[in-house]
């Protein structure tokens, strides 16, 4: 019954909804133990053509495929970027990986976070742990385009100091004034003269008009509820305040169903939703 | 097309033995004592049209259990996509799997505007031949409009005594006819056609106690329901209902490298949101980790998401799901405890 049509990797759409492109990976970078930063590049030399925030399909020969964000800015030509955490059988082949090694994308897909409607608007950004990649890929094109936006206010949470990721980069970004830029870590750990607490412990340092801030936030399903919270009592409306969601996901197209919640595709619809219409979504934080 | 002609019982093995010859055909066979199961025929004397259902949908023939996406090559990282071409006939699918196939069309060729390349190819190189049927105790098509569906379809058979009342829809469906031997109905033959649906309608004796269109609604009352705990306690989460189901469409994708590992192959294969693993991501957080979340949230999605989206449940009362449960779970009592809850709420 099935006839095989031989081609190489074709273009995107059509057919070939389900064949990755090939990408190369230019450099690989160990962030902390567990991440490692992995720069690519599509070898038919087309930008990934992403928006920040938004996610690929990566597939790593017998291993299959799985979602993971891109965390570089699409302000970066030529290249991008993406943190893989080492979790299991095709994470662990990403960390094997060699510089030059191909792998396969599909993508990129979901929606990503809205940078229109942070323009003019001072932008807080709240992660925790990974969380943090997704984020950088906003960050970095807040700062591609400083003038733009207001202040950015970053407020990222690690378990410990040896987890967080991108240290060289957030010293970078303290140098800006406009920037304010605080790191807790979940408990004293030693050689760590920083904030001590989880992200939330952050709020009381910020100062911020609640209608002028866009406030950006990737982390675990249980930050959501408590970050909302101090959001809420800061008075900052609903629909300023964008989430990403974490979902099992199979195609990316809508057609899998393991990301449904409510009568939402989390990789078609999301993975950024307001925080209005997340609290209009069953299951969704 | 459109024009009503009989074709008598014993020239329906000459008509489908004359489609065999020249393509392949799925239709309904006998199975053991007393079951029936879609299959691609070989010989015509298996054909059993007299069906009331069989255990797994005709939705295999556009949405195999499993088959294959793709091979990669190791060395040349060369994708070759695995494409279903070859024209078939789906043959003897009752109106209520003729609803679900419209509903597959919409969720894998129309949902989010994206075509799904696999389900489009078979579809594409289907022809499909309905037959109208009589319920059993588990049938409820008049409670969710997919009782008299003929849309979708290229040929409709309505059942008369000693043979077939044949109408072709489509132009496919006039040159499938073309071989068949045909005779013009007897007015008793036409008025015995005509009173079929009325029939099939009185003898539905299972009824979801509320209009299709007021379910979304009604079940957003009980999201909190007892009801989802109490159906969970009986549930094996064993996913029999979402395999046999006829709209039911959700796959996992596996890729698995030969010995050699010259090659890989991807697979897409049914999965179930009942299984404790649907929803898992990666570093063990399980969105959906418990039974009664997953067993509302199959409910919910046929009854409430699909619905609102599509405008029309996203269940054709096959009562499949019911027949097999291992658990003998009911979903039209599931739908029916629902609704009266919720009544009882407003009250």
């Amino acid at each position: 019954m099935t006839a095989s049509l031989v081609r190489s990797y074709p273009e995107r759409g059509g057919d070939s909804l389900y064949a990755p492109q090939p990408a190369r990976i230019l450099r690989a970078k160990q962030l902390t133990d567990l991440e490692r930063m992995i720069e690519l590049q599509l070898t038919n030399g087309r930008e990934l053509g992403h928006r920040p925030g938004q996610f690929v399909q990566v597939s790593v020969f017998g291993y299959g495929e799985a979602p993971i964000s891109i965390c570089s800015s699409p302000a970066k030509k030529g290249s991008f970027e993406m943190t893989v955490r080492n979790m299991g059988g095709l994470t662990s082949a990403l960390h094997r990986a060699k510089e030059g090694d191909t792998i396969g994308i599909r993508g990129p897909f979901g929606n990503g976070f809205p940078m229109s409607c942070m323009q003019g608007m001072d932008c807080l950004m709240v992660a925790g742990g990974i969380g943090m990649a997704p984020l950088r890929s906003v960050i970095d094109t807040v700062l591609a385009d400083r003038d733009k936006y207001g202040q950015l206010i970053v407020l990222y949470g690690s378990r410990t100091p040896g987890d967080i990721l991108f240290t060289d980069e957030i010293e970078a970004w303290k140098a800006d004034k406009r920037n304010q830029i605080l790191v807790a870590v979940d408990r004293e750990a030693p050689g760590w003269d920083g904030h001590v607490g989880v992200v939330t412990t952050l709020f009381p340092q910020v100062k911020v008009n609640p209608k002028g801030v866009a406030a950006s936030l990737c982390g675990p399903p249980v930050m959501y509820r408590f970050v909302l919270a101090e959001l809420h009592a800061m008075r900052v409306p609903e629909n300023q305040i964008f989430l990403s969601l974490e979902r099992r996901m199979k195609c990316g197209m809508g057609k899998c169903g393991h990301c449904q919640i409510d009568g939402r595709c989390v990789c078609i619809d999301g993975p950024v939703f307001t925080a209005e219409e997340a609290r209009g979504i069953h299951e969704s934080i | 097309m459109g024009q009503k002609a009989v074709l008598d019982a014993a020239n329906v093995a000459a008509w489908v033995g004359g489609i065999r010859a020249k393509t392949s055909v799925m239709a309904p066979v006998k199975r053991g004592r007393a079951s029936s199961a879609f299959s691609w025929i070989d010989d015509v004397s298996d054909l059993q049209l007299d069906y009331v259902r069989t255990v797994l949908s005709p939705k295999q023939a556009f949405l195999p259990a499993r088959e294959p996406l793709m091979t990669v090559h190791r060395e040349s990282l060369q994708v070759t996509p695995a494409l279903a071409t070859e024209p078939f006939v789906l043959l003897g699918i009752h109106p209520c799997d003729l609803t679900a196939v419209n509903q597959l069309d919409w969720s894998m060729l129309k949902r989010h505007n994206i075509e799904d390349p696999f389900y489009r190819a078979r579809r594409q190189a289907a022809t499909i031949v309905a037959l109208d049927c009589m319920p059993d105790k588990y049938c409820f098509c008049t409670s969710v409009g997919s009782c008299a569906t003929r849309e979708g379809a290229d040929v409709f058979m309505t059942p008369i005594p000693d043979g077939y009342l044949v109408e072709a829809l489509t132009r496919k469906g006039s040159a499938l006819l073309e071989g068949a031997r045909l005779r013009n109905p007897s007015r008793e033959e036409e008025a015995a056609a005509d009173a079929f649906p009325e029939r099939k309608r009185r003898r539905t004796i299972l009824k979801i106690a509320a209009e299709a269109a007021d379910l979304p609604a009604l079940f957003e009352r009980t999201y909190d329901s007892e009801i989802w705990e109490h159906t969970a306690k009986r549930c094996y989460s064993c996913g029999t209902c979402t395999n046999v189901c006829p709209t039911c469409f959700c796959f996992d994708v596996r890729e698995l490298a030969d010995l050699t590992l010259e090659t890989a192959s991807r697979w897409r294969q049914y999965d179930s949101c009942q299984f404790t693993d649907f929803a898992l991501v990666a570093g063990g957080h399980n969105f959906r980790g418990d039974r009664p979340d997953r067993v509302r949230h199959r409910w919910f999605r046929k009854f409430v998401y699909l619905n609102r989206e599509h405008g029309q449940p996203f269940c054709v009362g096959c009562g499949r799901c019911s027949q097999q449960c291992t658990a003998g779970i009911s979903l039209v009592d599931v739908i029916n405890s629902v609704i009266a809850e919720a009544k009882e709420k407003v009250a």
